[in-house]
């Protein structure tokens, strides 16, 4: 096929694909007053900003992106260091049965969500962690451990094990190695990782859904589903305009890390 | 196609330096520090995964509304779901929803990655796509139905055409699980285009080369060569295609609620409904059990193809 037409195949295509997202920014920008069902094509007015503004007083939905935040930065940020510190031990200080290990934490992977969620409610309940920060940012935490593990376990095997040996005929201890080798040499796949399970905490529903209540805990894409059904019709614009936001942070960090990105997904494709 | 092929380079390596025991066998002496590295990973998995997981499949054998204690009951709970209609209309929506996830993401995306190889500004052009896979689910779900919806932007985009008699996208069933599919279609989309570029940019030179110099062109040098040497990403694109429709959940709840009535459901959302709105702790957790049955069989499915290919590459 030639070039010409190739292009213009995907610039038609792309084109298309593009139109549900005109038709969010159109209407989220629609002032209450100006939004009609009937004129979903057109646009009328730029009230993004104060959309938003109502929707963040209607929702609680500024305390669910600041809590949210932090689940999407705490809990990947861990979870690349526990994972590094576990592919350490089994690639570099040849844990026995290190492979039995690999395949013990990367297991937790495998299985459904919904495997979890009710045990994960009924213990979060008891022991008091239910709708807490904490039980949020531990769930999340825990989730990001295989695939972190298991890229980092592949980076390390990469790294010739005379690295290792040099440092401990230096005399490092194995916490430096870890700490002053091998994480620096490792920087662009923790960044991989970290972005790839900052997007998926970012985006969660069924965690949210099931561990939190309030206002403050919920994470943001739980608070927008519940907008959805409690101010559908009427508010229309608003909701769309709280889609916005709550969509905004990912795409702009996944256009600018695509390649981060694609790093990330061809390691996590086991 | 480098990093993808690590695990299996590190296996042979494995197999010529270290026969017969492997590891294992070798002293190490760093071994309470490494279990020092591991432990926090096991532990973290142990406790808030495989736990949970082991309560799960004891509570499906069980009768338990939360409060009290769980009744044994043995098999019940799975009887009754295959007694349940509501299930059974869940099961095909989640079926439709693998074939159609197979279908259209994978085979568009695939076609995306053809057109932008070696295309100049092929990285500009992709980007359209990869948009929607940003979004969550649930943002997905916002704007389809605010699209689809009575009177919306695809009814009134079709009243210009003088298409009036329109269906109700959202409410004629199985029609809604379609348009949601394609919903679904339209995020997913980009990852697998952008999975299927990342097999064609690792494909090697020289047989390209030597079928161009042989005269092969468009469909022919798909067919004897493109496709061939995609197989492997394929296993894995369908793979992980499968394993997420059987997992749908985010945009049915932002677009139906499984409705109307149950209509739309899939097992992910049945078994959220049984268990977190209808308090019937056994029969979800029956439910979350059949998934990961079938969601375990479908990932060796695809793992065994994949090994099994790999050495073509």
């Amino acid at each position: 096929m030639t070039r010409i037409l190739r292009t213009g195949i995907l610039v038609v295509l792309g084109a298309l694909w593009l139109v549900p997202v005109y038709l969010l920014l159109v209407n989220a920008a629609k002032s209450p007053l100006t939004f009609t069902t009937t004129e979903s094509w057109i646009p009328t007015d730029f009230s993004l900003f104060s959309n938003i503004a109502e929707a963040m007083r209607l929702s609680g939905l500024g305390d669910s992106v600041l809590s949210t935040l932090v689940y999407a930065i705490v809990s990947p940020a861990i979870a690349v260091l526990v994972g590094a510190a576990a592919g350490f031990a089994i690639v570099a200080l040849r844990l026995k049965h290190g492979f039995a290990w690999f395949v013990v934490i990367f297991g937790g992977t495998v299985f459904p969500l919904q495997m979890v969620l009710l045990p994960l409610f009924d213990a979060y309940s008891r022991v008091g962690l239910f709708d807490t920060q904490l039980g949020m940012i531990i769930v999340y935490t825990a989730i990001s451990i295989p695939f972190s593990a298991f890229v980092m376990r592949n980076f390390f095997t990469g790294i010739a094990h005379s690295v290792f040996e040099a440092a401990v005929l230096d005399g490092a201890t194995t916490w430096r190695i870890f700490s002053r080798v091998y994480l620096p040499m490792a920087a662009s796949a923790l960044v991989a990782i970290f972005i790839l399970q900052a997007t998926f905490i970012w985006n969660d529903l069924l965690l949210g859904l099931t561990l939190s209540q309030s206002d403050d805990v919920r994470p943001i894409v739980t608070t927008l589903s519940g907008m959805q059904s409690t101010y559908g019709g009427a508010q229309m614009s608003t909701v769309l305009a709280a889609g916005v936001l709550v969509s905004l942070p990912t795409v702009v960090l996944f256009l600018f890390t695509q390649k981060f990105f694609a790093r990330g997904l061809a390691l996590g494709q086991y | 196609m480098a990093v993808l092929q690590t695990p299996e380079r590190e296996r042979t390596a494995r197999g010529l330096t270290e026969p017969a025991g492997g590891p294992a066998r070798r002293k190490t002496p760093y071994r309470w520090s490494a279990l020092g590295f591991i432990s926090p990973g096991v532990l973290l998995v142990a406790v808030l995964l495989y736990l949970p997981l082991l309560w799960t499949t004891f509570l499906s054998f069980t009768e338990y509304n939360g409060l009290g204690d769980p009744d044994w009951v043995g098999f019940d709970n799975y009887g009754d779901m295959f007694d349940d209609p509501a299930f059974l209309g869940s099961l095909g929506n989640t079926l439709l929803w693998v074939v159609g996830t197979l279908l259209i993401p994978v085979g568009i995306g695939l076609g995306i990655a053809l057109l932008t190889w070696n295309l100049a500004g092929g990285v500009w052009l992709r980007l359209p796509f990869l948009i929607p896979y940003a979004l969550s689910g649930i943002g997905v779900g916002l704007i389809w139905s605010f699209i689809l919806s009575s009177n919306g932007a695809l009814d009134q985009a079709l009243a210009a055409f003088g298409i009036t008699d329109t269906p109700r996208w959202l409410v004629d069933a199985p029609l809604n699980t379609v348009v949601m599919i394609v919903a679904a279609a339209w995020q997913g989309v980009g990852v697998n285009a952008l999975l299927f570029t990342i097999g064609l940019q690792s494909i090697p030179k020289e047989p390209l080369e030597a079928a161009r110099v042989d005269g092969a062109r468009g469909f022919r040098l798909f067919g004897s060569i493109l496709w061939p040497m995609l197989r492997p990403l394929t296993a894995v694109v369908v793979g992980l295609s499968i394993v997420a429709s059987l997992k749908t959940f985010d945009i049915v709840q932002g677009m139906t609620k499984g409705g109307p009535g149950r209509a739309s459901e899939t097992l992910a959302l049945t078994m959220y409904k049984e268990t977190f709105v209808n308090s019937d702790y056994g029969l979800g957790s029956a439910i979350a059990v059949f998934l990961t049955i079938v969601t375990l069989l479908a990932a060796i499915l695809y793992l065994r193809e994949q090994l099994s290919k790999k050495h073509e590459l």
